[in-house]
């Protein structure tokens, strides 16, 4: 800054506006400062680890902590691999995921938008509270929890659906040998589990948009169909884009607990519940390899990076704002 | 974008170079009490132990498993332990009360990244722990160390055990853990509900007596009597389908099978385990045998004796447990321990008899159930082997480890037996058999005086399988191994437990475990068995 | 006027009557799981026994809790543990994210992208598991205490971009330029403009930070080893969850270990019973938040 004042005595007014952009500059980089050296510890430093895909790793002898066990092990090149592209039934599990989450993405959008906005459009607040707060219910039971719920229905030797047909005389049906109801299962109790808080994102966007807008409209005369579809959803895009990216980029990816304890890992319903992460966990929990499961791992992120990339630059074509970078 | 990855790839190097630099800066740390780890065993060559004043003191963390243990209660026993270990070898105990279900995810973490950790608890059957990490090299040779550091240790646990305690390990063959002294056999029984057995009119000594065939008629008919008695939401055959298979088929797990998930079988004589039939290892379910055992068990299930629950992976065990603490069964599975019908008839309010499908045979699965590792990244290895060492052949020590203090946990009776005091106890269990030597602690009151004796001549008769100690490298097969896995979990647990046709089912089965390389991995087993008798 | 605007701008009276028909059915079934978990904490043990799982079990009990509050002296102090983490984490992540947000919101910030892209690519790649436990013990001292359960979850990317989000959607660049014009500086214009205006949102990052840190066990089942006292709630259930688990998948292999354990593993009704008593704390502390999020709910028909 002092070479900057030597030089240009004259021009006062710009060299204190620059002086205040170092200082603007200099203020905001110790906003992100706390949250930097978080990132740089615990993502960036471990990041090193992902080299574990190449490797056979084991100890090193002489001084066996990780990071020289690390170095010291053997590279197998893309050995950890493997296992993934080996059988049908892995391709099979790749194939559930990107179909799960396909209907879970257009779902996601779809009833958690339409439910903020009718929210937003109840006049009675206390009802529209006490319907959010109930929402947010299936946020904190784990899996194991849900499955014991679904269970109590569809169990079978005690499941209520199975003795109402033993009562009615019929043969009861057996659910968790059977393939067809599960695929519905899954969409259902994943769309329960998260909407609540989604609808709660796009609850809090719509909260924020600026009321002024819709006093104009109204003055021109608006109804209310048309302040929606003129003013929420387009005040809604940044939030709908940004979700959307975000859930593409996790399109190989699939909550484990849901594919894993809801089925009570019934081998039956594998054909349709078999994902990717279960696969790898079923993999690691028998050759307890950390290669391996750090090979697949690395592959999910590294096709979640190029899925993202893709969808950010179709939505930066569409809406230039909405986009994430 | 691209500037930013040049930035992110520069800055990641940077980061990377300083962790690696300041690596280093730990292993200063460790070369002051490298000394340490050095002296004893140059000041001590020969077998008598030094003085433990000679000793430095020295903290050693050892990780347990499947313990129940509140902080207040480990405070209070490690109160009284820690004394008594400093005076004897000047080493403080610092325990880790790991627990059934961190077992995994903790010990695989702690271990990969090279924790402070002295000793682990370790085994075969979890996830095939104790012979994959001894092979990636977590874990200490023990070979040499024994000799010099637990000679008493050494003497104490039967020359058949230390076979079967040796693996492939990273520095060759050898011992890569002290194996506990627990129930070193395995024996098949069925688990027989003697009280409803004989309110359907049987006469339980005759029918104990003689034996129980899963195949035969009569099997068949009590079953249906059971039934008939206790109506048609009764399911007599309470099973654990591995352990059906298992039994029914006379098959032993392949010890380094495909941990939980087994895929191998090994024929052995039911009556004569140690005779060699010239059996090799083979695919568990391409025989006749498991053909035969499924079709059975599936007409069972189909009969209403299996309980639909029983079919149901996630919820099995819970069932079990219910029915067994109930006694609604009349006929269970058990691999058998010592004295279990003692125990389990007390639990359950009925008369529980065990009949041996098969005689009681040692094998490496038996003999790694439970052991203790000395981690390669011990400061100390020797004191923390001079501990086992005391540990499993001290009974104060073991006692004060395993059940606790005196008058706090248990109290003594005229007899030498001991009684617990319940309440204390449910706060203070480490689990019994994995803390090592079991045998060095006194019998409870239930058990009687002459419990340990009677224990020990058990498993002492148990004759050896043909392939004794031999252990399966399945590393060698890691691809197919990951495949096969999945495969498994989506057929095994269903064609086992009868809920599924094995007519249709099985074929398909068979198909596509070898579609996974199902072939490749019973050849190297055979290979390596092959090798390891030749040897 | 008022009248007629109102008219003009709400939806008819049927039309609100099947929105909340909807709605309200949805939500239902979203609270009918956890009545179901209440149900189940308090049958008694011979009925699950008897006849599974009911929302009308054959006999009532409270011995569960009765058990947990006497027996398990741990309850209390995991109860303790869970609000110290939840609060303190929540205060600081939310802190540390608005922070970080609003300097990725300002357009006129130099290193914008770079800061953007930093924060994001972890959302895609994060770090392995065994380095960061091995640099977040023995670098950062993250082992047996309080610190290890809350430094872990103290940054999440996507709150980040979420944040970023709210931020653009609700300040205008102009308020900034303006109060910059005032000669404020970057942390005042942040929390006396930028952070009112974006109170919903930041209210809903705290919500989920705070649900993050309530819910979590992973941190303490490989940071909390030895000093098990400082175990949160949910930990304590999970813990007796894995083992039944793991009884399960290993009844196969244990023998007798795994007939004997699982006798004494806890009850189908005591596990529920901790579900009730995580879950509901963090209910009642909702409302708090919801004050927030849901502060300017209804403002467009009902101001409009």
């Amino acid at each position: 800054m002092n070479p900057n004042a030597e030089k240009t005595p004259r021009l006062s007014l710009h060299q204190s506006s620059r002086f205040s952009k170092y200082k603007k500059t200099l203020a905001l980089l110790t906003m992100v400062a706390p949250v930097t050296i978080w990132l740089i510890l615990r993502s960036y430093l471990p990041m090193a680890g992902m080299v574990l895909a190449f490797k056979n790793y084991k100890v090193y002898p002489k001084d066996p902590t990780f990071w020289n066990n690390l170095i010291h092990s053997k590279w197998v090149g893309f050995k950890n691999f493997e296992f993934l592209f080996k059988t049908d039934a892995a391709m099979l599990a790749v194939r559930n995921t990107v179909l799960y989450n396909i209907v879970f993405i257009i779902l996601g959008v779809i009833i958690p938008v339409a439910l903020a906005i009718m929210m937003n459009e109840l006049t009675k607040k206390l009802a529209a509270k006490t319907y959010q707060t109930l929402m947010f219910f299936p946020y904190f039971l784990s899996w194991v929890v849900v499955s014991y719920f679904l269970n109590a229905f569809i169990d079978a030797q005690y499941g209520m659906l199975p003795a109402m047909q033993k009562a009615a005389g019929e043969i009861p049906y057996s659910w968790y040998t059977s393939t067809k109801p599960w695929p519905y299962i899954i969409v259902f109790a994943n769309l329960w589990k998260n909407t609540g808080y989604t609808v709660m994102l796009y609850l809090a966007a719509i909260t924020g948009i600026d009321t002024t807008q819709y006093e104009a409209s109204a003055i021109d005369g608006a109804t209310k169909w048309q302040q929606i579809w003129n003013i929420t959803i387009p005040n809604l895009r940044t939030m709908i884009a940004i979700l959307f990216i975000l859930n593409v980029g996790k399109i190989f990816n699939s909550d484990f607990g849901l594919f894993y304890n809801v089925p009570m890992q019934n081998g039956a319903t594998f054909p349709v519940t078999q994902v990717i992460d279960t696969y790898i966990y079923r993999s690691f929990m028998t050759t307890h390899d950390v290669g391996m499961n750090t090979a697949a791992g690395l592959l999910q992120n590294v096709l979640g990076f190029i899925c993202i990339i893709t969808a950010n630059s179709v939505v930066k074509k569409i809406d230039e704002d909405s986009s994430m970078f | 974008m691209k500037k930013f990855f040049a930035l992110l790839l520069a800055l990641t190097m940077v980061l990377s170079l300083a962790a690696c630099g300041s690596k280093p800066a730990e292993p200063t740390a460790a070369p002051t009490e490298a000394p340490a780890v050095d002296a004893p065993a140059t000041e001590a060559p020969a077998t008598e132990a030094p003085a433990p004043a000679e000793l430095e003191p020295v903290t050693l963390k050892m990780w347990f498993h499947g313990s129940t243990v509140t902080p207040e209660a480990s405070a209070k026993v490690m109160e009284t332990l820690n004394p008594i270990l400093q005076e004897k070898l000047n080493v403080t105990l610092e325990p880790i009360w790991g627990t059934w279900g961190d077992f995994d995810t903790s010990v695989t973490t702690a271990l990969a990244g090279g924790d402070d950790v002295d000793i682990y608890f370790t085994c075969n059957w979890s996830g095939n722990e104790y012979n994959s990490y001894a092979r990636d090299g977590y874990y200490v040779k023990l070979d040499d160390l024994l000799d010099t550091c637990a000679p008493e240790l050494k003497a104490a646990i039967p020359e058949g055990i230390w076979d079967c305690a040796k693996t492939n390990g990273a520095e060759g063959m050898g011992i890569y853990a002290v194996p506990g002294l627990k129930d070193t056999a395995t024996q098949n029984c069925w688990d027989v509900n003697g009280t409803l057995l004989a309110e359907c009119g049987y006469n339980v000594d005759e029918v104990c007596a003689a034996g129980l065939d899963y195949f035969s008629a009569e099997f068949e008919e009590m079953l249906a009597a059971a039934k008939a008695k206790k109506g048609n939401d009764f399911y007599p055959l309470l099973i654990e389908p591995a352990v059906l298979e298992r039994m029914v088929t006379h098959s032993a797990i392949v010890t380094g099978d495909l941990s939980g998930a087994n895929v191998l079988s090994y024929y052995y004589d039911a009556e004569h385990p140690a005779t060699d039939l010239g059996n090799a290892i083979v695919n568990k379910y391409g025989t006749d045998e498991f053909a035969a055992f499924a079709a059975k068990t599936y007409e069972y299930a189909q009969k209403g004796y299996i309980s639909p629950s029983c079919q149901n992976p996630n919820t099995a065990n819970d069932y079990r447990t219910a029915c067994q603490s109930s006694g609604e069964y009349l006929f269970g599975t058990q691999s058998y321990a010592f004295g279990c019908e003692l125990d389990f008839s007390n639990a359950r309010g009925i008369d529980v008899r065990m009949v041996p499908e098969t005689a009681a045979y040692m094998d490496c699965t038996s003999g790694q159930g439970a052991m203790m590792a000395i981690s390669a990244t011990s400061k100390n290895p020797e004191r923390a082997l001079m501990f086992l060492n005391l540990l499993n052949t001290d009974s104060e020590i073991m006692t004060l480890v395993n059940y606790g203090v005196e008058g706090y946990t248990y109290n003594k009776n005229d007899d030498g037996t001991i009684t617990f005091v319940d309440e204390v106890r449910a706060t203070y269990s480490p689990w019994t058999n994995g803390v090592g030597n079991v045998r060095i602690l006194p019998p409870t009151a239930q058990q009687g005086t002459d419990f340990w004796t009677r224990f020990a001549d058990y498993y002492n008769a148990a004759e050896t399988l043909p392939y004794g100690g031999f252990v399966f490298d399945n590393s060698v097969c890691a691809t197919e191994s990951a495949a096969i896995a999945n495969v498994y979990a989506e057929y095994a647990f269903n064609l086992m437990s009868g809920a599924v046709n094995p007519d249709e089912v099985l074929p398909e089965f068979l198909e596509k475990l070898n579609e996974a390389g199902m072939e490749t991995l019973v050849n190297a087993a055979n290979e390596q068995m092959t090798a390891y008798l030749a040897g | 006027m008022a009248k007629k605007n109102h008219r003009l701008n709400s939806i008819s009276a049927g039309t609100e009557a099947v929105f909340h028909i909807i709605i309200a059915l949805f939500a239902l079934c979203c609270i009918i799981p956890f009545i179901f978990v209440i149900i189940i904490s308090f049958t008694d043990e011979a009925s699950l026994r008897e006849i599974g799982y009911s929302f009308v079990p054959q006999a009532w009990s409270t011995y569960t809790y009765q058990f947990a509050f006497d027996k398990l002296p741990q309850i209390w102090r995991s109860f303790f543990n869970s609000i110290v983490i939840t609060v303190v984490g929540t205060v600081l992540s939310t802190f540390m994210c608005a922070l970080y947000s609003y300097a990725l919101y300002r357009p006129d910030f130099r290193f914008r992208n770079f800061f953007n892209y930093l924060s994001f690519f972890t959302m895609i790649f994060p770090g392995a598991l065994i380095p960061t436990y091995i640099i977040s013990k023995q670098v950062l001292g993250l082992s047996e205490n309080y610190a290890a359960l809350i430094v872990p979850l103290l940054v999440s990317p996507f709150n980040i971009i979420v944040m970023r989000t709210f931020f653009k959607s609700s300040c205008p660049m102009e308020l900034i330029e303006a109060a910059t014009i005032d000669g404020a500086g970057e942390y005042s214009i942040l929390f006396r403009i930028v952070a009112p205006i974006a109170k919903p949102g930041i209210a809903t990052i705290a919500l989920l930070n705070s649900l993050a840190y309530w819910n979590d066990w992973f941190q303490s089942m490989l940071y909390i080893r030895q000093n098990k006292i400082l175990q949160p709630l949910q930990a304590l259930l999970m813990e007796l969850q894995n083992n039944v688990e793991y009884l399960n998948r290993m009844a196969g292999q244990m023998g007798t270990a795994a007939v004997m354990e699982s006798m004494k593993a806890p009850t189908q009704s005591l596990r529920m019973a901790l579900v009730v008593m995580i879950v509901l704390p963090i209910a009642c502390a909702y409302p708090f938040f919801q004050r927030y999020i849901v502060a300017g709910l209804a403002v467009g028909s009902v101001k409009g």
